[in-house]
C-alpha cells in the first residue's frame, strides 16, 4: 500500500482540508492518505464517508489526531497506524 | 468550519442564507458612504441627526446584518446549534428587519411623520426577537459549552437588551411613554450595543478563530471563561447603578477601557506567536482592527480627563475601525470557504479552489482601501472637504465587498449548472 502523508498540524485552517480532500480524489485501492492534525476533522470524515472510503481516527496522548482513509474496504486500516498513535 | 468537533456536512447552514446577510450588510454600507456625502462632518457631531443615522447605519444595517451571516453560519459548527428551516428564518428575519432599519432611519429625519418610530420598533423588535430567542435558548440547552458559545450567548443576551432599550427609546420618542428614564436608558443601550453586543461577540468569535485559523496558543483559560459574562455583569450592574449615580458610567467606561485594551495587546500578541508567520490580508484586517480598538478605548480615555474636542470623533471613528475591519477579516475566510465547502460537499470535483473564489490579492486590494478610509476619516477631522474622499472610499469598500459576494455567487451557480459530480456513494 503507497502512504500518502499529510502532516496538516502547523497547516491553518482550512488548508488541511482543502489538501486533503484534492488527495481523497485520488486515491485508488493500493493508496491511503495518512495525515496528522491537531483537531478531529469531521468535515473531512464526513466527506470520506460520502464517497463510500474506509476511515480510522485516533487521538494519541499528545492530542495529535491519527487520520486514515483509503477507498480500500479489504484491508484493516488499523494496522497501518504508527507506533506514536499508541504512544509508543 | 471551525470548531474542535468541525462542520458536519448536513448542519452547514444555506449558502444562500449566508450571502444574503452578507450582501444586505455591503448594501447599507454603500448606502452609508452616500449619507456621508449628504451629512458630510456633521456626522462627527454626537448630538446631531446626522450622526444618529449613520451611526445606526452602520451598528445596525452593515454590522448587525454581516454578523446575522456569521452566526447563521457558526452556530452550528461552533455550539452545534442546528436552527430548523434556516431559508425561512432567514427570511422572516431579512425582510422585517430591512424595512425596520429604512423607516428607522426615516424617522430620525423626519421626525414630523409620527409613524416612522413605532412601525420600525414593530419590525425590528419581532424580526430581532423572533432570531434572538430562538438561537438564545438553543444555546442555554448545550451541555458543553465551549469558551466561544458561552461568548456567543453572553452576546446575544446583550443584543436582546439592546433591542428592549431601543423599544423603550421609541415608545418615548413616539410619546407612547413618558421616558422618564430617557437619558440612562439611551446611555444602556449605547454602552450595551457597543461594548456588550459588537466587542462580546467579536472577542467571543476570536477565542475560536484565532487558535484556528492563525494556528497560535489558545487563550489564557481565564480570558476565555471569565471576559464574557464579566463584560455583561459590569455593563448590566452599571445599567442599573447609573439609574441613581449616573456619573458611575465614567468608572465603567474607565473599566471598559482597561479591559478592552488589554485583550487587544493580547490577541496582538498571538498573532505574533503564530507556527507558520505567513501574512495574508486577514492578518492584517485583525491587526488594524485590534490596533483600532486600542486608540478608540484611549481616544475615550482622553474625552473622560480633556476637553479636546478631537478625541470624541476620534474614538467613533476607531471603533467603526476596530469592528469593520474584523467583519471584513472573518468575510474573506467564510465566503471563499463556504463556497468550497459547499460545492465540495455535493460532489462537484470541478469546484473552484478557495483562492479562485476571492484571490488573496483581491483581499489584499481591500485592505489598502480600508486604511485608505480609515486615514481619509481621521484627516477629515483636519480638512473637512475630506469628508467627500472618505465618503467615495467608504462606497468602493463596501461596492468591492458585493462585487465579491456576487462573483462568488455566480461561481457557485456556475458550477452547479457546468460543474462534474464524483459518485458520490450516499452522500446528497
Amino acid at each position: 500500500m503507497t502512504k500518502i502523508d499529510l502532516d496538516a498540524r502547523e497547516l491553518e485552517h482550512p488548508k488541511p482540508l482543502e489538501i486533503s480532500m484534492k488527495i481523497l480524489h485520488n486515491l485508488d485501492d493500493a493508496s491511503y492518505l495518512y495525515m496528522v492534525h491537531r483537531k478531529n476533522p469531521v468535515p473531512l470524515l464526513d466527506f470520506a464517508k460520502g464517497l463510500d472510503l474506509q476511515t480510522v481516527c485516533k487521538e494519541d496522548a499528545q492530542h495529535t489526531w491519527h487520520i486514515l482513509i483509503s477507498p480500500n474496504q479489504d484491508i484493516d486500516l488499523q494496522t497501518y497506524l504508527s507506533p506514536e498513535a499508541f504512544g509508543v | 468550519m471551525f470548531s474542535q468537533n468541525g462542520l458536519s456536512l448536513d448542519q452547514a447552514p444555506p449558502l444562500s442564507v449566508v450571502f444574503r446577510f452578507f450582501f444586505l450588510g455591503s448594501l447599507f454600507g454603500i448606502v452609508a458612504g452616500v449619507l456621508i456625502f449628504l451629512y458630510q462632518t456633521e456626522i462627527f457631531d454626537a448630538s446631531s441627526t446626522a450622526a444618529l443615522t449613520l451611526t445606526h447605519v452602520f451598528t445596525l444595517g452593515v454590522m448587525l446584518s454581516f454578523m446575522f451571516a456569521s452566526l447563521f453560519q457558526m452556530l452550528p459548527v461552533i455550539s452545534g446549534v442546528k436552527l430548523t428551516s434556516p431559508v425561512k428564518r432567514a427570511n422572516l428575519l431579512l425582510y422585517p428587519f430591512t424595512l425596520g432599519v429604512i423607516t428607522l432611519l426615516l424617522g430620525f429625519n423626519f421626525s414630523t411623520i409620527d409613524w416612522f418610530f413605532p412601525l420600525s420598533g414593530l419590525l425590528l423588535g419581532g424580526s430581532l426577537f423572533a432570531i434572538i430567542i430562538p438561537m438564545l435558548l438553543k444555546l442555554f440547552k448545550i451541555e458543553n459549552h465551549s469558551a466561544s458559545s458561552k461568548g456567543m450567548s453572553v452576546a446575544l443576551l446583550f443584543l436582546g437588551f439592546v433591542v428592549l432599550f431601543a423599544l423603550y427609546l421609541l415608545a418615548a420618542l413616539s410619546g407612547y411613554i413618558e421616558g422618564s428614564y430617557y437619558t440612562q436608558i439611551k446611555m444602556a443601550h449605547y454602552s450595551f450595543g457597543l461594548f456588550g453586543w459588537i466587542a462580546v461577540l467579536i472577542i467571543s468569535i476570536s477565542f475560536q478563530v484565532i487558535e484556528m485559523f492563525y494556528v497560535t496558543p489558545a487563550y489564557p483559560e481565564l480570558i476565555s471563561r471569565y471576559l464574557p459574562w464579566g463584560l455583561f455583569s459590569l455593563l448590566l450592574l452599571s445599567s442599573v447603578l447609573a439609574l441613581f449615580y449616573p456619573l458611575l458610567w465614567n468608572l465603567t467606561e474607565l473599566l471598559l477601557i482597561a479591559i478592552l485594551t488589554l485583550y487587544a495587546l493580547l490577541t496582538l500578541k498571538r498573532l505574533t506567536q503564530r507556527k507558520r508567520p505567513l501574512t495574508d490580508a486577514t492578518v492584517w484586517f485583525w491587526r488594524i482592527g485590534l490596533s483600532s480598538l486600542i486608540i478608540s478605548m484611549l481616544s475615550i480615555g482622553m474625552t473622560l480627563l480633556t476637553d479636546i474636542v478631537f478625541f470624541k470623533p476620534l474614538s467613533y471613528i476607531f471603533f467603526a475601525s476596530f469592528a469593520l475591519s474584523i467583519v471584513f477579516a472573518m468575510f474573506y475566510k467564510i465566503v471563499p470557504f463556504l463556497t468550497w465547502f459547499h460545492l465540495n460537499s455535493q460532489g462537484y470535483f470541478t469546484a473552484p479552489m478557495m483562492h479562485e473564489v476571492i484571490h488573496p490579492k483581491t483581499a489584499k486590494k481591500h485592505l489598502y482601501i480600508h486604511l485608505a478610509t480609515i486615514i481619509t476619516f481621521c484627516l477629515s477631522l483636519l480638512f473637512a472637504p475630506l469628508i467627500f474622499l472618505a465618503g467615495t472610499l467608504t462606497i468602493l469598500s463596501f461596492g468591492w465587498l458585493s462585487y465579491q459576494i456576487i462573483h462568488a455567487h455566480l461561481l457557485y451557480k456556475k458550477t452547479q449548472k457546468t460543474g462534474e459530480k464524483f459518485e458520490m456513494g450516499n452522500m446528497g
